[in-house]
């Protein structure tokens, strides 16, 4: 039988620790996939997805059965990267668009494997996942965060609006501005409209 | 190759209609518009090239964007979190318990509160009802009270007396008596 992770989440609040299991069996990858393209950095990301699950099941006592479990998870996320994001900067320490404008690899921090014997379609995989990751890095921060939580993480804009704090039309507008730009670098990166268009 | 070819080309004021704010196509691809609409803008897509294309567009961008692989949790992730779990839920137990024993005495507080409003209760009653008894006892106090504030003892005797003493030097020796023995205050005023 599918509980769903509201329930889960209720079970929680009454210090069922095996119900918080299940809700972080289902939502590590993604999460972790979200603060990873948040932040680019595979080791804090998972720092961070740890400290996210973390306060979710410290603040499970506040939890309301109508707020979406993901809006919540994700509002959190969100915050934890915000921070981590703007320390950074503070600490003038590889800063995430700054790593894109030198033309490093960007990537260095994922667990890497050696290429040598991979398939192409694996190599063109990661390749893709790279221009793609360096292209996100470089839409404006709140344009990054509703695309990827529309495209990644399959919120609805009202669940994306809760967590920016904002409309859901400026949403749309967000989501619309970021896929127009997203369209535009990836054309300038090479992949131009016939391949897009394939 | 102009793929706006393919599409009936009827772009007119239908565009500005169906599409007055560009986002709505990325709405579309979302599913993110109620069906009333969705329908509208399904029906003037495929009789409009130019809209077509640019949704086509957006679309592809957007499968492109979905197709980029994951990265994996590591072995340990699931592990170190419910570690961390565990401790904060032991934490909570203890702070629940120090909490319950905190509540307790909040509860043994307010058990007081009834008593002092009955207290309070009692002595308005008592001062709605003797009122005219409080009223004469007050009244005799703020009388004395003033009484004693304006009642000065006469000090001109007094005044005088001392005024006298300002002039004079008030001289005292002791004379020390032989037969018999005794030891004599002897204290007068002289005049400066
Ligand atoms: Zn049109």
């Amino acid at each position: 039988m599918f509980v769903s992770d509201e329930d889960l989440m209720m079970k929680c609040r009454k210090g069922d620790t095996g119900a918080f299991e299940l809700l972080v069996r289902r939502h590590q990858n993604p999460l972790i996939n979200y603060i990873h393209r948040f932040i680019n950095d595979y080791h804090r990301a998972e720092d961070l997805s740890q400290e996210t699950f973390l306060r979710v099941f410290k603040s499970a006592g506040r939890y309301k059965p109508t707020a979406s479990f993901k809006s919540w998870l994700y509002t959190i996320a969100t915050n934890l990267c915000r921070n981590e994001v703007r320390n950074r900067s503070r600490r003038n320490t590889c800063f995430f668009e700054d790593l894109v404008e030198e033309g490093e690899d960007v990537y260095h921090t994922e667990i890497m494997r050696d290429t040598r014997y991979l398939p192409d379609v694996l190599l063109e995989k990661k390749e893709q996942r790279q221009m793609i990751r360096k292209a996100l890095a470089q839409l404006p921060e709140n344009q990054r965060v509703a695309l990827t939580l529309v495209t990644y993480q399959d919120l609805r804009y009202e669940e994306v609006a809760e967590i920016l704090g904002c409309s859901v039309g400026a949403v749309k507008a967000l989501i619309h501005r970021a896929r127009q730009k997203m369209k535009k670098l990836l054309i300038k990166a090479g992949i131009g409209v016939e391949k897009i268009d394939e | 190759m102009n793929r706006q070819n393919e599409f009936p080309n009827v772009h007119n004021s239908e565009c500005e209609t169906y599409l007055a704010n560009p986002d709505v196509l990325s709405a579309y691809i979302d599913k993110e518009l109620p069906t009333w609409k969705r329908h509208l803008i399904g029906w003037h897509l495929k009789r409009c090239g130019t809209c077509a294309h640019h949704l086509q567009r957006l679309q592809h961008t957007d499968n492109f964007l979905r197709g980029a692989g994951d990265v994996e949790v590591s072995d340990g992730f699931l592990d170190g979190v419910m570690a961390r779990v565990s401790e904060a839920a032991q934490h909570q137990r203890q702070q629940g318990s120090f909490g319950s024993r905190i509540h307790g005495l909040i509860k043994v507080s307010i058990g007081w509160m009834p008593s002092l409003t009955t207290l309070a209760g009692k002595l308005r009653y008592n001062i709605r009802t003797r009122s005219p008894v409080y009223i004469s006892i007050l009244t005799f106090a703020v009388f004395t009270m003033v009484g004693v504030t304006l009642y000065q003892p006469s000090g001109d005797k007094f005044g005088a007396e001392l005024r006298e003493l300002d002039n004079e030097k008030l001289i005292s020796f002791e004379v020390i008596q032989h037969e018999p023995p005794k030891r004599l205050l002897t204290t007068y005023l002289q005049g400066k």
